[in-house]
C-alpha cells in the first residue's frame, strides 16, 4: 500500500499583497475586493529572481530524509500544473536530480491533471514501486512560477503563488497510508478558460464532490470518519460550499493557508500536510482526505484517503 | 418561499434591480423579483458575491455568506430573502 515516507516544502519569505498584484493580474478594485472578502486571498508568495529549478531545489532540500536513502530513489516525478513551463532544451528536472545525486532515478514530468496532478503522480509512484524492489523509493516534486498570466490567475477563483514541495513515497510504509484514490475527469472543459463560468462553477462543485465521496467509499469509510481534509488553496468561499453541500464541518478543513501562499499550483496538498503536522493535526490512525482540482485543456478533481 | 414582511425587503429588492445591470455588465429591460438570476441573466456564483458586495455598500449593511447556496440565488426575490436573513450585526 502506497505511502508517504517524508514531506518537505518551500515557501518564500517573499509575501505580495493582492492589491500590489492588482496591475499585473489586470483585476479590478471590485475583484480585489471579492477575493478577499469572500475567498478570503490575502498575500502571495513569490519568490522574484528564483527559477523552476531553485524552487525545486530549495524543497529538496528541506527533505532532511533524502541524503541518506537517495541510492534507494528509484523515480522521480515533477507533477505539474502546466504543461510546458521552460523554453526547450531547459530540463530543471534533469539538472536538480543531477545536482542531488540522483542520477540514477528514472526521471520524468507528470501533468495533465492540471492542479490535481500531484496526487496522479503520487498514485504513479505507488504503481511503479509496486513493481520495484522493496526498498525502493520514488521522490515527487511540485513547484512552479507563476510565469504567464494564466499561471497568476483563474478569472473569478484565484490567484497563484510560488513554493514548492518534495516528497518521498514508499510501496508499503507504517504511516501516511495511501487507502483510496478517485479521479473525475471533465473532457468538456477542455477549453482553456470556459466561456460558461455560471455552469462550470457549478459542475466544480458537483464533481469535486463525487471525488471525495468516491475516495471515501472505496477507502470503506464514511465522511464522518473523517479527520481533516487537506484541501488545494484556491479560495475558502468553494470550501464553504463543498463542506455544506457533503454535509462535512467546514472547521476541519485546513484552510489557514489560503490567505497566506495562494494557491500554490500542485503543492498545495504538500504544504496543508506540513501545516497539519506542524499544528499536531494528525494524530497516529486518523483518517484524512487530500482534494485537489484543476482546469485548463479539461477539468479534473481528485480526492485521496491517507491513514496517518 | 416565505416571504419576509420587513421594512428591509424592499430595499433589498429595488438595490438588487438597479445593480443587476452594472454587475452583469450590460443593459437588460428591469427585473422583476420573479426574474431567474443564473437562466434569465446569465448569473455566476462569483458574479453573486460581487452584487453582495456591491448591496453592501448601496444599503450600508455586511452580509453573511457562508451558507449562501444555488437556491438562494434562483431570483431576484430569493436573494433578497437570503441578504435579510443573513445580515451580520453591526459591532
Amino acid at each position: 500500500m502506497t505511502a508517504l515516507e517524508a514531506v518537505a516544502t518551500y515557501l518564500p519569505d517573499h509575501r505580495v499583497p493582492l492589491e500590489e498584484l492588482a496591475g499585473e493580474l489586470d483585476l479590478t478594485p471590485m475583484q480585489v475586493r471579492l477575493f478577499r472578502r469572500f475567498h478570503k486571498l490575502s498575500d502571495v508568495c513569490r519568490a522574484p529572481g528564483a527559477t523552476p529549478l531553485d524552487l525545486l531545489l530549495a524543497a529538496a532540500s528541506n527533505l532532511d530524509e533524502l541524503p541518506a536513502v537517495r541510492h534507494r530513489v528509484r523515480y522521480v516525478l515533477w507533477a505539474r500544473t502546466f504543461p510546458v513551463v521552460v523554453p526547450y532544451p531547459l530540463n530543471p528536472l534533469d539538472t536538480m536530480c543531477r545536482l542531488l545525486g540522483l542520477d540514477r532515478a528514472v526521471a520524468f514530468t507528470v501533468t495533465h491533471h492540471a492542479c490535481a496532478t500531484g496526487l496522479l503522480a503520487i498514485d504513479v509512484a505507488g504503481r511503479l514501486l509496486a513493481g520495484s524492489p522493496p526498498d525502493s523509493l520514488a521522490l515527487v516534486v511540485a513547484g512552479e512560477k507563476a510565469f504567464t498570466y494564466d499561471a497568476r490567475v483563474v478569472p473569478e477563483t484565484s490567484v497563484f503563488g510560488e513554493g514548492a514541495s518534495a516528497c518521498l513515497v514508499r510501496h508499503e510504509g507504517p504511516r501516511d497510508r495511501l487507502l483510496a484514490y478517485a479521479t473525475n475527469q471533465r473532457g468538456d472543459f477542455d477549453d482553456e478558460v470556459t466561456t460558461d463560468i455560471g455552469r462550470f462553477q457549478e459542475e466544480f462543485q458537483a464533481s469535486l464532490m463525487g471525488a471525495v465521496l468516491s475516495a471515501v467509499e472505496r477507502a470503506g469509510l464514511a465522511l464522518d470518519d473523517i479527520a481533516l481534509v487537506l484541501p488545494h488553496n484556491v479560495n475558502i468561499v468553494a470550501w464553504q460550499r463543498l463542506c455544506r453541500r457533503i454535509g462535512y464541518p467546514v472547521d476541519r478543513v485546513l484552510l489557514d493557508n489560503v490567505p497566506l501562499t495562494a494557491h500554490v499550483f500542485c503543492a498545495d496538498a504538500f504544504v496543508n500536510y506540513r501545516t497539519a503536522r506542524a499544528r499536531g493535526l494528525l494524530r497516529p490512525g486518523d483518517r484524512y482526505l487530500v482534494v485537489a482540482a484543476g482546469a485548463g485543456r479539461g477539468a479534473t478533481f481528485s480526492a485521496m484517503v491517507f491513514q496517518h | 418561499m416565505e416571504q419576509l414582511d420587513t421594512d428591509l425587503r424592499p430595499r433589498v429588492v429595488d438595490s438588487i434591480r438597479t445593480l443587476l445591470p452594472r454587475v452583469l455588465r450590460k443593459e437588460m429591460p428591469e427585473p422583476t423579483e420573479q426574474s431567474r438570476l443564473m437562466e434569465d441573466l446569465g448569473m455566476s456564483s462569483s458574479s453573486t458575491l460581487e452584487l453582495m458586495l456591491e448591496l453592501e455598500e448601496d444599503l450600508a449593511l455586511q452580509i453573511d455568506v457562508e451558507d449562501i447556496d444555488r437556491d438562494d440565488f434562483a431570483t431576484v426575490g430569493t436573494l433578497a430573502d437570503f441578504v435579510v436573513r443573513h445580515l451580520i450585526p453591526e459591532e
